[in-house]
């Protein structure tokens, strides 16, 4: 348990909040609050409120719920990539099931949060998101390399020579980076990763924030070579 | 542009051909400008019969001055009178030998004739005996020395006359026909010019008369081995056969017009004379194919006539010596042949009328036929003067066009059906993939109903055991009280545990068990993280289980999961060790969690009530065809499961 003396020389995280459930949106208020490193920025209900909040001072940790009474918290998700670039935005969800956090990710989302999780474990893991760390599950991790793969197959002509890969063209996960995935998908927690690879638990993390922004770049390529496939936009 | 261009040189494809031809056609005949003026048309004669005892060999001078000075007046072209015999015949009779006439012709050449080397034209003498004649008195030209030839008639008159030393110009042509008295002489009107100025004449005669003739019959021959080989793979298609027989009959009887054989009594003979009858009988039988009428008395008639013809004519019986007394025999058998002819194609015309536009085709065919052969006939008998032509040449052309244009049509008939097969196939084609894409469709959609309530049985059977039965006895704890909140706390967790499981289960982990068993290990991580528990991660690669998909995923989910449950809730076990294994013989996988916990007694465990999930272990490790087991001692406890690589029957 970090006292409080350990931290004070830190900025504060700011924190949003985008939920319907009250219960939980309770919960974790409190739970932020109760940290004394946290700052709870702002707090909204529904998707209306959500798009309202992001015309406000940016906070550094905006946790979204997918299922908002007004529409879809990806819509919160995606005005926030814009409006407030450098927040890292976790998306709070039951099951932490596939569909959901792959959408989430490629929206802009760098993590989700379990909401059966402890109140110690969801401030580990927005403190975690905040210092530029990502959760990511077995499942996840398959998907993640899958979608690659298929990016890879679809783009492998036009790769870049490595060094000069820039953002806007095709992004292609590194040795290290798709070894993590492999190390999750057997099954391996970060600590044994970090073990394995030589690494500290949190370089692996934010080894798997890395991914998460390339798979953003990479599903946004894809939706271009798919919209060309198409015919929606011109070569 | 590219169809336009291709009908642009189709069209001049066909007009260079044509001009082709055209061009050497007209080279061929072509007379020189000055033709007329280089040549001489003789057309005055007199002549003069002597009668005879058997063939002589003329002299080599004769002078028309020292024959007797009986002559009589002629205008070229003539057929001459047949005067009564000077001799009486008892008298030839004893002398064993034939009678024979000869008659001399004299053409007297007035005019200017060109200089140069001079030849004579002219179309034909038309004489049984030998011909010889004079220019100047001197012999000048020989033919038909032993007689008449088949192809006599057929063949222009076209020799030289060599200039002699002092012989003077040209006054005098004089020809000596011997012949049989019975049959009359004819001479056409006779040219005397330049070779250059007469060659054109004498060619197209040539040509018309005789070459194209001849070579229409040999392309009708080659056109009938044709069809006879189609006939040899298409043995049940007769009219192929038919039409090479027709070809090979209209040969022989056509070839008659071009050798140059003599005239005398023998089979070439039997098969000139009777080939015309046995053709007409062959397109009266095709001709009853096509308009479908059998006609039987005109077909017995026929029939009838050409047998008894042909029969009679038998060289080796020699009942009919239609050879060679040819100007008695041959203009009778003509006219028999031109009166069947004639029925064969009146009858064929009645029958077809409406009925069949192919026995309409061969009918006028046949007509045509007639016409051609009763040119012959007026020919042979004097009717019409010798320069006409010997039509009856292209009754072989007439019989070749006609079924050549049957065959053409049925070619671009068969060409035509053959395209409507194809493009009604392809239609056929089209709509049977329709049919089939919707019954695929069909098909698809029963199978996607069926997973859909078999999923749904699934998912309502494992709520109704699991979650449903958690929910009810959390529900009563409330409700009866005593029970901590932290106890119905804990209840509900299990709840979402199970539900997570039940959600894991259908997230797509591509047949792979190891990402499966690190779904559930990330699913269990909360457990471990507040225990003192250690657990130890050692699997190895798996063989991709290709039956797994989300009902066997969830047995064992939930087998692998009731085993760790077990382990935090009955033993005191601070380490966890979760291993995975390849068969050595390859046949399965295996999933071993030790644990070093203070063990238990299988047996008594299964024996027990509490045993419940053990069994339930047992029954879901058989519903995807595998096995649990268990060993256990002071030390701790050993579960493995072993899952096949291959299933038997794919689970329902």
């Amino acid at each position: 348990m970090p006292s409080i003396s350990d931290i004070p020389a830190l900025p504060a995280i700011h924190v949003a909040i985008v939920e319907d459930d009250p219960g939980f949106r309770d919960a974790l208020s409190k739970a932020v609050q109760a940290s004394p490193d946290m700052q709870l920025a702002s707090m909204a209900g529904t998707r209306a409120e959500g798009l309202a909040m992001l015309q406000g001072p940016p906070a550094d940790v905006l946790l979204v719920d997918l299922g908002l009474p007004d529409g879809s918290g990806i819509d919160v998700i995606v005005a926030a990539v814009a409006q407030w670039p450098s927040c890292n935005i976790m998306v709070s969800t039951t099951f932490g099931d596939e569909t959901h956090v792959m959408r989430s990710i490629e929206a802009g989302a760098a993590g989700y949060l379990l909401k059966d999780s402890s109140p110690a474990k969801m401030i580990d893991e927005i403190r975690s998101l905040a210092s530029g760390g990502s959760p990511i599950s077995p499942i996840i991790a398959r998907q993640v390399l899958a979608r690659f793969r298929g990016a890879a197959a679809t783009t492998a002509p036009a790769a870049p020579a490595p060094g000069t890969a820039s953002a806007d063209q095709v992004a292609i996960l590194s040795v290290r980076e798709k070894e993590v995935l492999d190390y999750i998908t057997r099954g391996f927690t970060a600590q044994e990763i970090a073990k394995l690879m030589q690494l500290s638990p949190f370089t692996v993390r934010t080894f798997v924030r890395r991914i998460y922004s390339k798979l953003k770049v990479t599903s946004k390529t894809e939706a271009i070579y798919e919209a060309r496939t198409l015919g929606l936009l011109p070569d | 542009m590219k169809i336009f261009s291709s009908r642009l040189f189709a069209n001049a494809l066909l007009a260079v051909s044509v001009m082709l031809l055209v061009a050497v056609g007209a080279w061929y005949v072509q007379g020189d400008g000055e033709a007329a003026s280089a040549s001489l048309h003789l057309t005055q004669a007199d002549w003069q019969d002597a009668d005879g005892h058997g063939f002589s060999a003329p002299v080599p001078v004769m002078n028309s001055h020292d024959l007797p000075s009986r002559w009589q007046h002629a205008a070229l072209p003539s057929a001459l009178p047949l005067a009564p015999s000077l001799l009486p015949s008892p008298e030839s009779a004893a002398a064993g030998e034939k009678a024979v006439r000869t008659t001399w012709i004299k053409v007297p050449v007035t005019g200017a004739l060109p200089a140069g080397p001079l030849v004579l034209y002219g179309i034909r003498i038309k004489t049984d005996g030998t011909v010889a004649a004079y220019a100047n008195g001197r012999l000048a030209y020989r033919t038909q020395q032993r007689g008449q030839l088949w192809n006599s008639l057929f063949t222009p008159l076209w020799f030289t006359l060599d200039e002699h030393d002092g012989a003077g110009p040209l006054k005098e042509i004089l020809i000596r026909v011997e012949h049989a008295p019975e049959t009359p002489v004819g001479l056409s009107s006779l040219w005397v010019g330049t070779a250059e100025a007469l060659r054109g004449r004498y060619y197209l005669r040539q040509w018309l008369q005789r070459e194209l003739p001849a070579t229409l019959s040999a392309a009708f021959m080659v056109v009938g081995i044709f069809a006879l080989f189609v006939w040899f793979r298409r043995r049940h298609e007769m009219r192929y056969l038919l039409f090479f027989n027709l070809a090979a009959v209209s040969f022989v009887g056509h070839l008659h017009y071009y050798v140059s054989l003599p005239i005398v009594t023998d089979w070439f003979a039997w098969l000139t004379s009777n080939a015309l009858l046995w053709l007409l009988t062959v397109v009266h039988l095709f001709l009853r194919q096509l308009h479908g009428r059998p006609l039987t008395w005109l077909t017995w008639t026929l029939v009838g006539v050409t047998l008894v013809a042909s029969v009679l004519s038998i060289p080796a019986l020699g009942i009919l010596p239609v050879y060679p007394s040819t100007s008695l025999l041959v203009p009778f058998m003509y006219a028999v042949t031109v009166l069947m002819g004639v029925l064969v194609c009146t009858m064929g015309a009645k029958a077809s009328w409406r009925r069949s536009r192919e026995g309409m085709l061969l009918t006028i065919g046949v007509g045509v036929a007639v016409l051609l052969g009763m040119s012959d006939w007026l020919l042979h008998n004097n009717v019409v003067n010798p320069e006409g032509w010997f039509l009856g040449a292209y009754t072989n052309a007439v019989t070749f066009a006609m079924f050549g244009g049957l065959m053409y049509r049925r070619y671009i008939d068969a060409i035509t059906e053959v395209e409507q097969i194809n493009a009604s196939l392809a239609q056929r084609l089209q709509a049977r993939e329709a049919e089939l894409e919707i019954s695929h469709r069909l098909l698809r959609e029963a199978a996607l109903r069926q997973t859909i309530s078999e999923e749904r049985q699934r998912l309502m059977q494992d709520m109704h055991d699991g979650l449903g039965s958690s929910l009810i006895s959390a529900i009563r704890s409330v409700e009866h009280g005593g029970v901590s909140d932290a106890k119905v706390s804990q209840i509900l967790k299990d709840c979402l545990d199970d539900l997570k499981l039940t959600i894991d289960s259908m997230e797509p982990v591509e047949a792979d068990l190891l990402l499966l068993l690190a779904t559930l290990r990330f699913r269990l991580e909360p457990r471990f993280e507040g225990s003192n528990i250690t657990l130890v991660w050692d699997v190895q690669e798996l063989p991709t289980l290709a039956w797994l998909e989300p009902s066997s995923a969830l047995h064992i989910l939930r087998i692998v999961q009731e085993s760790i449950a077990n382990i935090l809730r009955h033993t005191r076990a601070d380490r966890i060790r979760v291993s995975t294994a390849r068969d050595e013989d390859g046949g399965g996988v295996s999933v071993t969690i030790e644990d070093n916990g203070q063990g238990f007694d299988i047996g008594k465990a299964l024996d027990s009530a509490a045993g419940r999930g053990l069994h339930n272990q047992q029954r879901r490790a058989k519903a995807v065809d595998g096995r649990v087991s268990w060993s256990s001692d002071a030390g701790g406890t050993r579960f493995t499961l072993w899952l096949p690589l291959m299933r038997k029957i794919a689970a329902v």
